[in-house]
């Protein structure tokens, strides 16, 4: 009888030990525990696809890694790539590609933006319609408009020859200028929608009220998008031009079904250059190193994107 | 000096017609207050009056001048909004000066434009501030600046007070009352809380259903109804009812039968009143006096309300809910019930059309 009361008393405590541990708002330290716990799994599933592949990569950098070999060669890799004639010409390439690119993509949604919020007629109708490009796969559109390029078959050829503006088929992604130019148009057909969708967004956000009252007060049409629209749509901007240069910059599936880089290097930015060292020539070791500079790059671009985002949050913003 | 003169404006949204002929004569350096209930128009017809929306019918005439197809800066008007409409990306200062700036205004005469404004309304210390860092009755005041800035011929408000709680819009009504001396200009003001009304309207335009129910001075609505509406909207608490018969009347006196009170004769015009079978009897609960004695009505009391000063009590008369406003120190309790006496003189009659008979004694 006694020791039944005692293995029940002694049941009762471990349970309520138990109780205790589990319990997760009995004081600072095992709440903070309790939160770790909780985000232990997509930690532990971020460093698995996220930090291991960078680690390996940056100590790949420093090999020689091919097929079959792999020995350390401390900065060769580098040295090689800084010293190497075309590397400089395509970090050049990359920056104007994503700059040009960006800039259209910017300028056209923001035009895009403002004649879906404008009340006109059909808006519903044209909203579906700006959506295509994003929604098709790339690779799909990317096909669409190697056709459309193509000199013998495509109707921008076709069309250009029917005006007399040239002569005979053109080849558009034969020549080094033209190939550029034409990536960049669909780079931007597939990059615009995105950016029109967000800004419509935030300028639908825009209350009402505010273009009325200046309206009243006599403000134009021009006047009030760029003292009421565009500062209430800032941040959404600023964003948008951000994460759209770091996804430009990064832009492969366009320029590889395209033109993989050609002609003669005419499209390749340091993204397609790392895969045609790395995966084409299975020089792992010297694209590993061309992986861990644009890391570097795209590192400055993040610190400047969260710079900026705060300055314009701070400027734009309801606070001082 | 502005006028403003409104001439049979209609206003159609698709098939519903949302104002009906609303003809009216504001005068110079009025501040007249639109009140009614929601939906009931009063929003539009200031909407119409700013050149935000445009009239189906109809002509907006201000200072002898027909503006109806004019844009609002050529009309003279400034408004201030509900929800105050700040930008809320610009200090107050550029709030203020927006207007300005949009007039291209010489920064000098701008800076001293704007900070005259700021001192009328006591926003100096506070012009580097962003709306958000303001408290509700700041930003009232930085819309009102935004408003006054450019010297208007009429100023417009829509619900200005709506968003502030019940202390802070009592300030602002004060406020609101001494701008208008100041500046002694023509006022439109927009509100559904017949307080607002009764407080700081010169006079007030009652709607309903997208017509003028009333217009006429505070005074002149509570005491002289002209319709069942009028009397209902205006004072507070709300005018009590109570359906009677007619019995006989002449042409300024009608007798009527009161259930639970008797036979009751009212001093009231009676020529082109439509009598039918029954008819409402009005009393303001603040016209209603204890008795005990004598003929009166019996209130059974529900609930009590102390405001020191004097004392609601809701109860009911003859089935129907009833309002009282009686003395503080009045000894009675909820559950149970009372005597009322009420004076003919202060009563207010309803035809069967609920149009009001004209009372022959008014007290104002």
């Amino acid at each position: 009888m006694i020791s039944n009361k005692t293995n029940q008393t002694q049941r009762n405590y471990l349970v309520r030990q138990f109780m205790a541990w589990i319990r997760p708002t009995s004081g600072i330290n095992s709440t903070r525990l309790f939160a770790w716990v909780l985000i232990a799994p997509a930690a532990a599933y971020m460093c698995l696809i996220v930090a291991w592949p960078l680690l390996e990569t940056v100590r790949l950098s420093f090999t020689n890694a091919g097929i079959g070999s792999e020995e350390y060669v401390g900065w060769a890799n580098y040295e090689k790539l800084l010293n190497s004639r075309k590397f400089p010409a395509t970090v050049g390439r990359t920056f104007y590609w994503m700059f040009l690119s960006v800039g259209l993509k910017l300028i056209l949604g923001l035009i895009g933006a403002s004649l879906l919020a404008a009340n006109l007629k059909g808006k519903a109708a044209f909203r579906v319609l700006v959506m295509p490009p994003w929604i098709v796969p790339i690779a799909i559109g990317c096909i669409g408009w190697l056709w459309l390029y193509n000199g013998h078959f495509g109707i921008i050829s076709g069309v250009l020859q029917q005006l007399g503006i040239i002569d005979g088929p053109f080849e558009f992604l034969a020549y080094k200028r033209s190939a550029f130019y034409s990536a960049i148009v669909t780079d931007v057909w597939i990059g615009t929608p995105m950016i029109t969708i967000f800004l419509l967004a935030a300028m639908q956000n825009v209350p009402r009220d505010l273009y009325e009252a200046a309206y009243v007060d006599g403000a134009s049409r021009w006047y009030r998008f760029r003292r009421i629209t565009m500062p209430q749509i800032m941040p959404t901007f600023v964003s948008m031009a951000l994460l759209s240069a770091i996804w430009t910059f990064n832009s492969f599936e366009i320029i590889w079904i395209l033109t993989e880089g050609g002609p003669r290097g005419a499209t390749t930015t340091l993204i397609v250059d790392t895969y045609k060292t790395a995966i084409a020539n299975y020089k792992y070791g010297q694209g590993a190193a061309r992986a861990v500079l644009i890391v570097a790059i795209l590192t400055v671009f993040m610190v400047l994107y969260l710079w900026l985002v705060k300055k314009v949050n701070r400027k734009f913003g309801d606070n001082k | 000096m502005a006028t403003v003169a409104l001439q049979n404006i209609n206003k159609c949204f698709n098939e519903t017609q949302v104002l009906d002929n609303i003809n009216l004569d504001i005068k110079d350096k009025e501040f007249i207050v639109f009140v009614g209930p929601s939906g009931c128009g009063k929003t539009t017809l200031l909407r119409i009056i700013a050149g935000l929306e445009e009239a189906s019918e109809g002509a907006i005439i201000i200072d002898n001048q027909d503006v109806s197809n004019s844009h609002p800066i050529d009309r003279g008007i400034s408004m201030v909004f509900q929800s105050y409409a700040l930008y809320p990306h610009l200090s107050v200062f550029e709030n203020i000066a927006f207007p300005l700036r949009v007039a291209k205004l010489p920064e000098p005469e701008l800076r001293q434009r704007v900070q005259e404004a700021a001192s009328v309304l006591q926003l100096e210390n506070r012009l580097d501030h962003k709306p958000g860092e303001l408290s509700g009755g700041q930003r009232q005041r930085v819309a009102i600046g935004r408003s006054i800035v450019r010297n208007p011929k009429v100023f417009l408000f829509d619900e200005p007070l709506s968003n502030l709680d019940a202390a802070l819009r009592g300030d602002m009504r004060v406020e609101l009352a001494k701008l208008h001396h100041r500046l002694n200009a023509t006022m439109i003001y927009v509100t559904h809380d017949q307080v607002e009304a009764m407080t700081m309207a010169d006079r007030i335009v009652v709607l309903n259903d997208g017509k003028v129910e009333q217009y006429g001075s505070p005074m002149e609505l509570y005491h002289h109804p002209k319709t069942l509406f009028v009397a209902n909207f205006i004072g507070q608490p709300n005018m009590n009812f109570l359906t009677c018969q007619p019995l006989h009347h002449i042409e300024d006196s009608l007798t009527i039968d009161v259930s639970g009170y008797g036979h009751l004769t009212l001093p009231v015009h009676t020529t082109g009143a439509n009598l039918g079978s029954s008819i409402e009897l009005g009393i303001r609960p603040e016209d209603i006096q204890l008795t005990d004695h004598g003929e009166g009505f019996t209130m059974h009391i529900d609930v009590i309300e102390q405001l020191g000063g004097s004392t609601i009590a809701h109860g009911q008369v003859n089935d129907k809910d009833f309002c009282a406003v009686l003395p503080g120190d009045a000894n009675i309790k909820p559950g149970g019930e009372i005597k009322l006496a009420i004076n003919a003189s202060k009563c207010h009659i309803f035809d069967a059309d609920g149009k009001a008979m004209r009372r022959l004694q008014s007290g104002h």
